[in-house]
């Protein structure tokens, strides 16, 4: 669904991904594990367009879209998820919501909200609410939320356990996990987290300054144990 | 006491124009961040336009239209003249900007109509009303100024509340990023905020007028009040923003009534002086956080 | 001189502490600067017909308020649009310390003009002070809105006190001349209502000295309580205060015998056309740049002058004067520490509160600076004038300033000399294209400014740096250097 074809993107001097080759088949998650400063957020940016690579290729479903609009990838179908609580906190959790998909028509976001509430359903408790008003845990499903909105084909998700409790975190991967297979959506996690993140995630991929290290599948990762000491402390 | 109550109510359509002048301010100041100070001349330049409208037709209601749409244009005119230093991080040029814009539009409207104060005549009636036996210092124009003010502020609440552009614009106010990776085209949403920012000061500018005489150095005293109001209210805050700017005419017209109408500008700058030191953000801004 | 360039800011706030290479060096050769432009300033002003003279008065007294500007805008960074009010402040305080004073004549001279001009400048600090340390806590669209509202709501208060500030109308000042100075033919022409009493001291300049101008007997009689009464602005005429005939009758009125004549102007102990009095009353303090100018050229001046005296000839060299120190205050400030303080300070307050330098305290300082010069500048302005009156210190003297040093470069004290010379030079030049061309009034009157909106804004998209900075940039790109126009 997605693939980067030695992507290489450098911030003036700074070298952040070095010809990095990647592939985010769908119905599963991928997991892109390394430590802080490895690229990591630097790969989502890039593929959401929010940043323009020096090299290489984003391919989306078989198409280029390196140097295109955040906007028009959103619209295309890849969605990001970004690090941090990444939802507006002065609009409403259905305004939130709403935001993810505006140009599609009332009835496509209608289904897309049932989708998200079905799998959330915080977020309908809390609808009318302001989004500051959610706790962290809540915020993230809303920005996950905010995301699906677009129905999207392939989801970003960056650094989702950031600030979150261990258990909240993985019920919210088990979800996403479960969404990706009975959807058909391909999802790419990046995270600091190793453990919880390989725990759901089908293949996994260490990165360490810009570059691939190791990727094959998640089991095989988490039980290599010089790779963990290595690259993801531990 | 009647005196106070006059004054009160002398003051309620000045301080709608300010309202309006003020709400044209927070609309930038939302969309991108800073303080078109050349709003009050493209709101002069747009009257002019309208008082030409108005002097050729007769027809009020078509200068006021006329006014908008120019309003409008004007605006995202000055969006691109004004904006690009402010996406290079010279904020300091910006400013700057917007004051050479304010500087051109004066010499232009000089230029263009001449300096002499030219009178506006209002579609209704500007003279007070008498109800019961007394003479209000309230007048149909009055009302009607009122009532297109009230119109505006409702229609753009609505518009903010209710709509996919309010949301959108909303969004791309808060947070431009997670906007774009919604989808939103923030760019566009931008450009639409200087425009309504426009139309909003156009609008005013038409209804302002036929209460003194308009000259391209008319609406400069109306700049220092819309910006007092406006960040006393907060720079963030539509009904700051409309609330101030009915404050502020209420207490000019207290000023001017009670002493000279010359203190005016100086209770506008000792107030502004003094929110400034007190209450930065304003009486309904929070810092960081920003509501409709 | 040391110059930062291509550093980053933390090296550069640090050498902000760290370099004092020689400061007297640097001071003595910018005294060294500023004496030789003076001096070819003076020559220059000499030679040339007095409407040009008086376009140099007026480019010294903007450059005067322009170098504040450098150092607010530029240097400091805060957007002001304070110092048209500063100006007026300046002006006002001359105005009235140097009409209510008595008359000091030091060497010949009118020593209380330089009291003035102290006051003036005082009351700049002061009211620099009072606003700086407001806006030293705001940040930039908040700063220009707060000193917009400075620049409309300063000259509404000469309407608070209209007796004092004498209102709309504003005040009419007596110029302390040097000796000799304004005795035109005809007494009338030194009758200035406004000043009760200055008659005798602007007529009797020095009259201790050598017993020029015996005035006393010349002007005594005149009866000035005719005139006394519209200091009032607000009395208005009164029937009784119209001059009538019995007024022009009676002897104590000008008569013939008053009129200054040849007689008056020939003999030995009035101005002399040789030029010896004028160098006599004033020229005795070899020091002083008027003393010595009037000695070496008193014959040209006096060329067609009974009096022997050139108003815009003395308008500009006084104007020179005080912009010449000015210069030399700002280039020592500009060019040495405090310089790279408020430049540090503009750059990365973070940063330069880390080396123990107060933002609040740098910013204030700027303010205070950039007032005392504005100030001073209105004092010079209110000379020139002859007159002070809010409405030649509005929102459009403010914006001028700003229009100026935008346009001659932010940083740069060469440029605030390029934005005087500009903000004088355009309007003449649009008045002699539209005397040659037939432009109506409208267009000629609205064109300077036009040119001057559509400018800064072009200059804010395409040159931020303003001509000085400009070119600057050509200059480094040519000697391989990188450097940020606003610099």
């Amino acid at each position: 669904m997605l693939e980067t074809v030695d992507l290489c993107v450098s911030y003036g001097a700074v070298k952040a991904l070095n010809g990095m080759n990647l592939v985010v088949p769908r119905g599963e998650v991928t997991a892109v594990i390394g430590a802080n400063g490895a690229g990591k957020s630097t790969l989502m940016r890039t593929l959401a367009g929010l940043v323009s690579p020096q090299s290489g290729q984003v391919l989306f479903d078989g198409a280029s879209i390196a140097g295109t609009k955040p906007e028009d990838i959103v619209r295309n179908g890849l969605a990001l998820v970004p690090e941090g609580r990444s939802t507006i906190p002065e609009l409403t959790v259905e305004e939130n919501l709403r935001l993810g998909g505006l140009w599609r028509s009332k009835s496509d976001r209608g289904a897309s909200r049932d989708i998200v509430f079905d799998l959330f359903p915080i977020l309908n408790e809390r609808s009318t609410m302001r989004a500051d008003t959610l706790s962290g845990g809540e915020r993230q499903q809303l920005a996950i939320g905010r995301a699906l909105m677009s129905d999207p084909k392939c989801l970003l998700l960056d650094e989702p356990s950031l600030g979150l409790a261990p258990l909240i975190v993985t019920q919210i991967l088990e979800l996403v996990s479960r969404l990706a297979r009975e959807t058909n959506l391909a999802v790419l996690l990046v995270e600091q987290n190793a453990v919880t993140a390989l725990r759901v995630a089908t293949t996994g991929v260490v990165l360490n300054l810009g570059e691939v290290v190791k990727s094959g599948p998640a089991a095989e990762i988490s039980s290599d144990e010089e790779l963990r000491h290595a690259y993801l402390g531990y | 006491m009647t005196n106070f109550i006059d004054y009160l109510l002398g003051g309620f359509s000045n301080g709608a124009v300010i309202a309006l002048m003020a709400l044209a301010l927070v609309l930038v100041w939302r969309s991108t961040r800073m303080v078109n100070f050349a709003q009050v001349g493209q709101a002069m330049f747009t009257t002019y336009i309208a008082l030409t409208v108005q002097q050729s037709t007769g027809n009020w209601v078509l200068a006021l239209v006329v006014a908008l749409l120019a309003g409008s244009i004007l605006g995202v005119v000055v969006f691109f003249l004004v904006i690009r230093p402010v996406k290079n991080s010279d904020t300091t040029g910006a400013i700057i900007a917007t004051f050479g814009v304010l500087i051109a539009l004066q010499a232009g409207a000089g230029m263009i109509w001449g300096g002499d104060p030219e009178g506006f005549v209002p579609p209704v009636d500007n003279a007070g009303l008498e109800i019961g036996g007394r003479i209000w210092p309230v007048s149909l124009y009055d009302l009607l100024v009122l009532a297109v003010t009230a119109v505006l502020v409702i229609g753009l609440t609505l518009l903010f509340t209710k709509t996919s552009l309010g949301l959108s614009m909303r969004a791309s106010a808060f947070n431009p990023e997670v906007a774009r990776l919604s989808g939103v085209r923030v760019n566009r949403m931008l450009i639409t905020g200087w425009a309504i920012a426009g139309a909003t000061g156009a609008i005013g500018g038409v209804l302002i007028a036929p209460f003194s005489t308009i000259s391209p150095n008319s609406f400069d005293i109306l700049l220092v009040f819309a910006f007092t109001a406006a960040v006393i209210g907060g720079l963030d805050s539509l009904i700051g923003a409309v609330t101030f700017g009915i404050g502020t005419g209420l207490v000019i017209s207290l000023v001017s009534g009670y002493s000279d109408s010359g203190n005016a500008p100086i209770v506008a700058l000792v107030l502004l002086a003094l929110n400034l030191l007190l209450k930065p953000d304003g009486v309904f801004g929070h810092h960081g956080s920003r509501s409709v | 001189m040391s110059k930062v360039e291509g550093v980053s800011k933390v090296e550069s706030v640090s050498k902000v502490k760290g370099l004092q290479t020689f400061p007297g060096n640097r001071i003595i050769w910018h005294a060294l600067i500023v004496g030789v432009v003076w001096l070819l300033l003076l020559l220059l002003n000499n030679n040339i017909d007095p409407l040009y003279s008086s376009y140099l008065a007026l480019i010294a007294m903007y450059a005067t308020a322009m170098f504040g500007m450098t150092i607010l805008v530029g240097l400091s960074g805060q957007v002001s649009l304070g110092n048209g009010a500063l100006m007026a402040v300046g002006g006002y305080v001359f105005a009235l310390t140097s009409m209510n004073w008595e008359t000091v004549p030091i060497f010949g001279w009118q020593w209380n003009a330089i009291w003035s001009m102290v006051f003036a400048g005082l009351g700049g600090v002061l009211v620099g002070g009072v606003v700086g340390g407001l806006a030293a806590r705001l940040k930039g669209p908040y700063l220009a809105g707060l000193t917009l509202g400075l620049a409309v709501g300063v000259p509404a208060i000469t309407n608070r006190f209209p007796e004092l500030l004498g209102g709309e109308n504003g005040l009419m000042l007596t110029v302390p001349y040097p000796d000799g100075g304004y005795a035109a033919a005809g007494a009338a022409a030194s009758l200035d209502p406004g000043a009760e009493g200055e008659l005798e001291s602007t007529t009797d300049p020095g009259g201790d000295q050598n017993g020029e101008l015996a005035t006393d007997d010349q002007f005594a009689e005149l009866d000035l309580s005719e005139f006394d009464q519209e200091t009032d602005p607000d009395a208005g005429l009164a029937t009784e205060d119209l001059l009538t005939d019995e007024d022009f009758g009676s002897g104590d009125q000008l008569a013939d015998g008053d009129l200054l004549t040849e007689e008056d102007f020939g003999s030995g102990d009035q101005l002399g056309l040789d030029g010896t009095d004028i160098g006599t009353d004033i020229g005795t303090d070899a020091g002083t740049d008027i003393g010595a100018d009037l000695n070496v050229d008193s014959d040209s001046l006096l060329d067609g002058f009974d009096s022997g005296f050139i108003i815009e000839r003395w308008q500009a060299s006084m104007a020179i004067a005080v912009a010449c120190i000015v210069a030399f205050a700002a280039l020592n400030l500009v060019r040495g520490r405090q310089g790279r303080v408020w430049k540090a300070v503009r750059d990365d307050p973070i940063a330069a509160a880390v080396v123990g330098i107060s933002p609040s305290g740098s910013k204030v300082s700027a303010f205070v600076v950039s007032s005392l010069f504005a100030a001073l500048a209105g004092a010079v302005f209110a000379q020139i004038l002859s007159f002070i009156g809010p409405g030649a210190f509005g929102l459009g003297l403010s914006l001028s300033l700003l229009v100026g040093i935008v346009l001659g470069g932010r940083a740069s004290l060469l440029g605030a000399i390029l934005g005087a010379i500009l903000l004088v030079w355009l309007p003449e030049l649009v008045d002699g294209l539209a005397g040659e061309r037939g432009w109506p009034e409208q267009i000629t009157n609205n064109a300077p400014n036009l040119l001057y909106g559509l400018l800064v804004v072009a200059v804010v998209l395409a040159a931020p740096g303003g001509v000085t900075g400009t070119i600057r940039s050509w200059v480094d790109k040519a000697r391989g250097k990188a450097r940020s126009p606003l610099s």
